[in-house]
């Protein structure tokens, strides 16, 4: 029985033990079951601790979950070298799960030891202690009183950015000494503009952008510390000094068009000169052997004459006494003017200018600077003057070279292209209004103002058919052999239009020798046949030249000659004064010093067709 | 029984396993020996804690004298009215005493000075406060004063912990009877005796200064040399 009894209360012991067990595994079972919803807390964790003046401090936690059931925390703190576990004082100044720290509890001599435990129902957790030297851990508030004005420098505007510590921070006492920094940006801006300011409470920004709005904020720190935070953004807005830049850029643009104006005026005051200057004149051509001042001087006949052939108007001068004796000019005019110009007893002038009516290239040979004191005569168509006796018909012109009767040998080059045709040189001749000698007829340079080629017009003009010989006093006188020969040829060549002129007994002039002495070439007057000579001369009126006097002393033979020698031979009309007194009367040079001045004429004995040969008589000074 | 108090035990573990965390900070003392503030650091926040407060206890004199102390009256720096409450102090006086006194009586004289005067500053804030036309910032020095002083205090103390954990001697220093107050002599004003305290004070806080720059310098040759 008893080990029924004992078996049966081991039995019971078991049961009972496993009823616990199954009990504790009950129960455990549902502390597990509820451990999916409640646990113990989670590991808080020590976010931080600051102190701001480091007379206090605070710390905060962070909590974990909490385990589904209430949890609280407890921050326990020990002071350095100290066992003593102390519970922080103030969990509610600071804020939510934070412990603040007075000043009573703070000494900055002795580190803090912390710990944050949260505890629910379950358990607590412990977090993880954090050591703390309250020095290491200011960080102060942010600057107080951020003051931005906007000052002027020069004109130029700048920020003056002042601002105040903390006022729980005692700076004054030298506490804890704070270092400032600032930044600033642009209200559009992005990036902010960092300025280290020490310890000082008052910043200067330069270069600011004008009509800008900028953001200001400022911030400090201990010098063992944290930065605080930024203080609020100040804002200001820069006024508009852009205008005071425009009225200087206006000032600089009125004044650069004002001086823009004047140069442009200055300018065109002086655009002659400038444009000289820049751009010379091209400067006329200049041709060899064309001497300007040859032109300047009158001299352009004889320029003309190697030029061109040109029908110069007449134009005679008043003051035709002045006149050279150099050319001889042969007018038509009508034979009641002949007889007036007979009458006038003038020298060459008058009778010039009586015959200054005719349209004849008389005026163009009148050039005071050929005024010569040499006498000429002055061939009128109309009048024969006979120069000498012995001036035969035209037809013995060709007697010999010499014998220039015929021939014009004074100006063969004049009728050098006239034709060799007596009558077309007839022709010519009395077309041609003006011959001159041309320089070729001279070695020395003639001056012959102009060379007209006869030309073939049909001008008929008989009545104011003349023609003009001009020659200057360079010339040299035909009277030497040498050049007659030269021009013989010449003369020879030429129309004999002393032949068709002979038919009229005239005298004429042929050249003046530099001696002053005129060689006078007579033209027969027995020529009356002559057509369209232009020569209507009157034989009445010459006379003839009967000899040369040694002297210079023509002596002029009236007889043949009808009518008296043209008062355009001045030699003539003293010939014919002379004459009239009987035979031959002096000439002397003197007499007409003006146009008719002396004149060395050799008459041609031989040549009795009634004209002077200026050769024949140069040769044969007196054959008569 | 003794299994299930002993399963009871065992349910209830976690929560012993929480009681016996509790004491940490013991077990902080072991790691915090390696964390705590070096005696260098601690010396240069003492010396720095002695210079605000010479500073301020000066400007607190002059401000005072300014106020109330007519200028014929105004005691140089040298002289002293009346004596000073710590002339009984067993401080050194002289340069030659000081050259003599060790590292760890240097300490101990300043932490003799900044015990002695304590309390006398505290009085005077209470006597200041009676004056009708004090100005606030003579208050508000004074109180700053006071109580960065008695931070001095705890300060001078911990170095010396510090210096005696370090193998310096320890003496008896927390009586605090053997500082004898000194009869007081009997004031003929109370201005003036509110004014020869802070002239006192002022003269024994730049000493406080000056011992402890002097501490410094030597700690430096000392390690320099080491």
């Amino acid at each position: 029985m008893d080990r029924i009894i004992a078996t049966a209360e081991a039995l019971w012991r078991m049961m009972r033990r496993i009823a616990e067990i199954l009990l504790l595994l009950h129960w455990f079972n549902l502390l597990s079951v509820e451990g999916t919803r409640y646990s113990l807390p989670g590991k808080p964790t020590l976010t931080r601790c600051r102190s701001p003046e480091k007379e206090t401090f605070t710390c905060w936690w962070e909590p974990s979950f909490d385990g589904g059931l209430s949890t609280t925390y407890a921050l326990y703190y020990c002071k350095e070298n100290s066992d003593t576990v102390h519970e922080c004082p103030d969990y509610h100044t600071a804020g939510v799960n934070s412990c603040f720290f007075n000043k009573n509890n703070t000494s900055i001599w002795v580190n803090y030891n912390i710990t944050v435990v949260a505890t629910n129902a379950l358990g607590s957790t412990f977090s993880d202690p954090v050591e703390i030297d309250v020095v290491y851990i200011v960080m102060p508030h942010p600057p107080e009183n951020v003051g931005v004005t906007v000052l002027e420098d020069k004109g130029w505007p700048f920020l003056r950015l002042s601002w105040e510590p903390p006022h729980k921070v005692d700076t004054r006492s030298g506490w804890i000494t704070l270092i400032y920094e600032l930044r600033v940006k642009l209200e559009e801006e992005t990036e902010w503009e960092m300025h280290l300011a020490g310890q000082q409470k008052m910043f200067n920004i330069f270069s600011l952008r004008s009509g800008g709005t900028y953001l200001v904020q400022v911030r400090c720190k201990p010098d063992h510390g944290f930065w605080s935070e930024w203080s609020s953004t100040t804002s200001i807005k820069v006024p508009d000094y852009f205008q005071r830049e425009r009225s200087v850029w206006v000032m600089i643009m009125v004044s650069s068009a004002f001086i823009f104006l004047i140069i442009t005026w200055l300018i065109h005051i002086n655009s002659h000169s400038l444009k000289h200057y820049i751009l010379p004149p091209v400067p006329g051509p200049k041709i060899k052997g064309f001497d300007k001042q040859f032109m300047k001087d009158g001299k352009s006949e004889g320029f003309f004459c190697d030029l061109v052939s040109i029908h110069f108007p007449a134009t005679t001068t008043p003051n035709d006494e002045d006149l050279l004796v150099e050319y001889l000019e042969v007018c038509v005019p009508e034979e009641q003017e002949l007889k007036m110009e007979d009458k006038g007893e003038d020298g060459c002038p008058k009778s010039e200018s009586s015959t200054s009516d005719c349209d004849s290239g008389r005026g163009s040979c009148d050039s005071q600077t050929l005024l010569i004191d040499k006498c000429f005569k002055r061939v009128a168509p109309g009048l024969d003057i006979e120069c000498s006796q012995t001036g035969t018909g035209a037809n013995e012109i060709q007697d010999s070279p010499d014998v220039s009767s015929g021939r014009v040998k004074t100006w063969p080059s004049v009728y050098s292209p006239l034709s060799q045709h007596p009558v077309d040189l007839m022709h010519s001749l009395d077309k041609s209004k003006q011959h001159c000698l041309s320089d070729t007829l001279f070695p020395s340079d003639s001056s012959c103002p102009y060379h007209s080629h006869p030309d073939h017009s049909t001008n008929d003009n008989p009545d104011s058919t003349y023609w003009k010989f001009c020659f200057n006093n360079k010339q040299r006188l035909l009277l030497r052999p040498q050049m007659e020969t030269q021009w013989q040829p010449h003369a020879y060549s030429e129309v004999n239009i002393s032949a068709t002129v002979r038919s009229s007994d005239y005298v004429e002039a042929h050249n003046i020798s530099d001696e002053n002495t005129v060689v006078l070439h007579s033209v027969s007057s027995s020529h009356d046949d002559r057509e369209g000579t232009g020569y209507k001369y009157q034989g009445e009126d010459y006379s003839h030249v009967q000899r040369v006097g040694s002297d210079n002393v023509l002596m002029l033979q009236r007889g043949l000659m009808k009518e008296p020698v043209d008062t355009g031979f001045c030699k003539n009309q003293q010939a014919n004064r002379a004459a009239g007194t009987s035979d031959t009367s002096p000439i002397t040079r003197n007499q007409k010093p003006t146009v008719c001045n002396e004149t060395t004429l050799s008459v041609n004995g031989p040549a009795a067709n009634g004209y002077v040969d200026t050769a024949t008589m140069f040769i044969k000074p007196t054959q008569d | 029984l003794h299994m299930r108090q002993s399963v009871w035990a065992l349910v209830l573990w976690p929560s012993l396993l929480t009681a016996s965390t509790m004491l940490g900070c013991r077990d902080d003392g072991s790691f915090s020996r390696s964390t705590s503030i070096s005696q260098e650091k601690l010396l240069e926040r003492v010396i720095h804690h002695a210079e605000l407060i010479y500073r301020v206890s000066e400007e607190s004199c002059t401000l005072f004298e300014e106020m109330f102390i007519p200028f014929p009256m105004h005691l140089q720096t040298n002289q002293a009215a009346y004596t000073c409450i710590t002339k009984t102090l067993p401080i050194p006086s002289s340069r030659s005493e000081i050259q003599q006194i060790s590292d760890k009586w240097l300490l101990h004289s300043v932490l003799m000075l900044v015990q002695s005067w304590i309390e006398p500053l505290i009085n005077l804030q209470t006597t200041l406060d009676r004056y009708d036309n004090a100005p606030e910032m003579l208050i508000n020095k004074t109180k700053w004063v006071s109580e960065k002083l008695i931070s001095l205090e705890q300060g001078v103390m911990v170095l010396i912990k510090k210096m005696l954990e370090e193998g310096m001697l320890t003496t008896d220093y927390n009586d605090e009877d053997v500082f004898q107050h000194g009869a007081q002599p009997e004031m003929m004003d109370s201005v003036m005796r509110d004014y020869n305290l802070l002239s006192c004070f002022t003269k024994d806080a730049h000493k406080m200064e000056a011992f402890l720059k002097l501490l410094k310098y030597r700690q430096t040759d000392k390690y320099n040399c080491a």
